[in-house]
């Protein structure tokens, strides 16, 4: 430990101000402050200061999506088990998807690291542990066998057009992780929007998400019927709510996003506010389309609301991605329109247009561009009060 | 009676507070009274070092405002005269002359029927320093008429002395200060309260009782205007430290000063108690009860107090030193802890984490960083104003924006919780300082 405390003390000072080095120091502080909590003292009031730090806040995010790779990690070798008919031990399932997991992942921080250090020392601003919770999402939205250079350019995309020119952390409009998703979804489509991705099996092996069976069906007919036709994957709901079906790595199990959620909730990071209007959202437009079902050929209006939250990314968008608290909404009146929004879009999206199964990557950077006009709607209106009070 | 229940806030449950018990402490030779002290203010001397000064003699007046001069706050020497940069004036020491206190002059029988004859009498006896105004939170101006008066006797903040013990035996003079102070305004006199605590004032009708419930900032004069009668732009409110009334109430009625105060010593690093003391006190009178070396003394309450050392002296509006360990602890990978007795916080991020009686020390625990705005300042700030886009307008240096915001409703001290709180580190406070110096420093 003193030696490590040493390394420290003697680097620090030769990225003091005045140093040759001083450039590197916002990567040094960042390096420093891993291993050693900050001495650093308050200098008026408030003397004392909560233990709770934006470090912290952004490691129990990561914290809270950490079930999702362990998850992700055996469902490939799972459904690649049952690819190539062969049984395997939950252990063996779970390496054999380490190995596509572990090297995107890598790539992701490396991309992600760069990026962030180098903008760190060219406009002179601290490191943000927030990229270390992109870092961790943008895996978590990928097919696995996805190209690792793909996954670079994506990463590098998102972090830079996503956040670092608009300022960095706390100044961003996109969500940074969606970005790069959206920016690999457009640029590279035939890895990560085409239907046969999703699970890893011998070559031509098809692996179609839950989503893309009612969005091309052979012959018209309800959603939940085409899913009890699936003869390829269990597409039953509770198998759906259990994440054994093809999908991006993080997505699928829907136990462990829920419990991600409330982990977060309750430590006070998330916004219940935003997850819950968006499941409200989704449920009543989904139960609206239901009942226009029937005078449409179009099989996606027919997924009842139940099977709309269970299948595709919608939970996870909307834990993880939605709440990103920069670039939602900043009040709570807001944060209900906000969320709410999202899942009317991602119903529509989805249902509307079959091109786009996925809605929800979209529905959340529509709403990120329209956050801002949200609010200032909400604080006008506080506006307006004080104006009237003081007529 | 009105009746208002705050939900948002926090009361910090900082360790050390004072038993409801007094100690004695040594005279105290020195005090002082420090310009610093007072917002927008220009100081213009009028005593110099080794001038004899009795109590209630004017020290210097603002150069803004000359009706305003600050009083001697004791009777006996100017020691000395602390300059700072550019020749301002940082401090004037008095040394103590508790012979000559004793022989103080009384100004005897009293009118103060009319509102000129009460303005008459502030500025004849140099008291306006006393009263201080929202928004700005500076000593008013005499010429203004405020829309009310508020007097905040239920300090919420933390370690704050507890005016029902405090002021336990100053009843008669609480009242007629209070009596006075009501004719200073056409508006209303509110007064706020906790619980069943000065109970007595719903005997007099010139007081509005407000009781007030709930976390820090409840007791806040800002917070209780926004609720009872909110500030809005070209108004003016006037307040009173509670703990000023028994010094007003007793030169109103019996036309004699005493600058007594009962304050409080109190925190993690001390061994805390009540002191039946006076204003400007040098903390050396209370050194014996440090528990240890490494401490920050403070004059007022941890979250807006002054930073001091151990020869300086309380603030003019402080009736609170408040003393908290100087640490520099680096603990192993800190912010992977996992919680326990050791950690303090709202955000339900430490496991276990400790929820009563604290030791806080001076450490910021953690870096600066962007603001991000996970919903914590809201939690603990109770007025229905945005301030996150408050906070922005501020940066943006929009006044029009600051104003429509509600920035007048606001003062440093109704927002010293967000900063507590804040994951980012931000001083709130000071963004709003920033603010009103702004819109201050235009017109």
């Amino acid at each position: 430990m003193n030696f490590l405390r040493k390394i420290f003390a003697e680097s620090g000072k030769l990225v003091e101000k005045g140093k040759p080095l001083s450039w590197a120091y916002p990567v040094w502080e960042a390096a420093d402050t891993i291993f050693f909590s900050t001495n650093k003292q308050t200098s008026s009031g408030p003397h004392i200061r909560d233990n709770m730090d934006i470090k912290r806040t952004m490691f129990f995010v990561v914290l809270a999506l950490i079930p999702c790779y362990i998850f992700g990690a055996y469902n490939i070798g799972y459904l690649n088990s049952l690819a190539l008919d062969i049984e395997r031990s939950l252990l063996a399932n779970t390496i054999f998807g380490l190995t596509y997991v572990l090297p995107i992942l890598i790539v992701t921080f490396v991309a992600g690291a760069i990026c962030e250090l180098t903008f760190a020392i060219i406009r002179k601003h601290e490191v943000n542990e927030g990229f270390l919770v992109s870092c961790a999402l943008i895996p978590l939205t990928m097919p696995p066998d996805v190209p690792l250079w793909q996954v670079f350019m994506g990463t590098s995309f998102g972090i830079i057009i996503g956040k670092e020119i608009f300022g960095g952390v706390g100044t961003n409009v996109f969500n940074p992780a969606l970005t790069a998703r959206a920016f690999m979804y457009f640029a590279f489509p035939t890895k990560i929007s085409g239907d046969k991705v999703w699970a890893v099996g011998p070559d031509g092996y098809s692996g179609a998400t839950a989503l893309a069976i009612p969005a091309n069906p052979v012959e018209y007919d309800t959603a939940s019927n085409l899913f009890a036709a699936s003869t390829q994957f269990d597409f039953s709901l509770l198998n759906m709510f259990w994440g054994l079906i093809p999908g991006s790595i993080g997505e699928t199990n829907k136990v462990l996003i829920i419990g991600g959620a409330l982990f977060l909730i309750y430590c006070g990071i998330a916004s219940w506010r935003i997850i819950m209007s968006s499941v409200i959202g989704l449920v009543l437009t989904a139960f609206l389309f239901n009942l226009l079902a029937g005078f449409s050929s179009n099989a996606m209006l027919t997924i009842t609301p139940l099977q709309h939250l269970l299948i595709g990314s919608f939970l996870f968008g909307t834990v993880f991605m939605a709440t990103e608290p920069v670039t939602s909404s900043h009040t709570n009146t807001g944060r209900w329109i906000y969320g709410f929004l999202i899942g009317v879009l991602t119903v529509i999206i989805r249902s509307i247009n079959p091109a786009y199964p996925e809605g929800v990557m979209l529905a959340i950077l529509i709403m990120n561009m329209f956050a801002p006009l949200i609010d200032y709607y909400v604080i006008q209106s506080n506006i307006k009060m004080r104006l009237a009070r003081n007529a | 009676m009105q009746k208002i229940k705050i939900k948002k806030g926090h009361d910090i449950n900082i360790s050390g507070l004072a038993s409801r018990d007094f100690s004695s402490a040594s005279n105290p030779k020195f005090v002082s009274i420090s310009p610093l002290d007072f917002n927008y203010i220009k100081p213009k001397m009028l005593v110099k070092e080794n001038d004899s000064v009795s109590m209630g003699d004017a020290l210097f007046f603002d150069k803004n405002n000359p009706e305003v001069k600050w009083p001697s706050i004791a009777s006996g020497t100017i020691s000395k005269i602390v300059y700072g940069e550019r020749r301002a004036v940082q401090e004037i020491i008095i040394e103590v002359d508790s012979e000559s206190e004793k022989n103080n002059d009384s100004f005897g029988e009293l009118n103060l029927s009319s509102r000129t004859d009460i303005k008459k009498f502030i500025s004849k006896c140099n008291m306006w320093p006393f009263i201080t105004q929202r928004p700005f939170n500076k000593v008013v101006n005499p010429d203004d008429e405020p829309k009310c008066i508020v007097v905040s006797l239920a300090d919420s903040s933390p370690l704050a002395c507890d005016l029902s013990f405090s002021l336990n035996d100053k009843k008669d003079d609480i009242v007629s200060a209070l009596s006075v102070l009501k004719k200073l305004t056409d508006g209303p006199l509110y007064v706020a309260v906790r619980g069943s605590n000065f109970a007595f004032l719903s005997d007099y009708d010139f007081v509005n009782l407000v009781q007030v419930e709930g976390p820090h900032p409840s007791g806040n004069v800002g917070v209780i205007l926004n609720k009872v009668n909110p500030i809005n732009q070209n108004e003016v409110i006037w307040t009173v430290q509670g703990a000023h009334l028994p010094i007003l109430g007793k030169l109103f009625s019996k036309g004699e000063y005493d600058f007594s105060l009962n304050i409080n010593v109190a925190g993690p690093a001390v061994n805390p108690s009540y002191y039946k003391s006076r204003m400007g006190i040098q903390f050396n009178c209370f050194k014996s009860s440090l528990k240890q070396d490494e401490v920050r003394i403070i004059s007022g309450n941890v979250l807006t107090g002054k930073k001091i050392e151990i020869d300086r002296f309380l603030g003019f509006y402080h009736s609170t030193f408040s003393v908290i360990e100087e640490s520099y602890e680096r603990p192993f990978i800190g912010w992977l802890h996992p919680g326990g007795k050791t950690r303090y916080s709202v955000f339900n991020a430490y496991f276990g984490s400790n929820k009563n009686s604290y030791d806080f020390t001076t450490l910021q625990n953690g870096s600066n960083r962007a603001f991000v705005p996970v919903d914590a300042w809201e939690k603990v700030f109770p007025m229905d104003i945005y301030i996150n886009s408050l906070a922005r307008s501020i940066e943006a240096n929009d006044v029009d924006e600051m104003e429509q915001l509600g920035i007048y409703e606001c003062d440093e001290e109704d927002v010293a919780l967000c900063s507590f709180v804040c994951p980012s580190k931000s001083n709130v406070g000071s963004i709003i300082r920033k603010g009103l110096d702004t819109i201050y420093f235009d017109k």
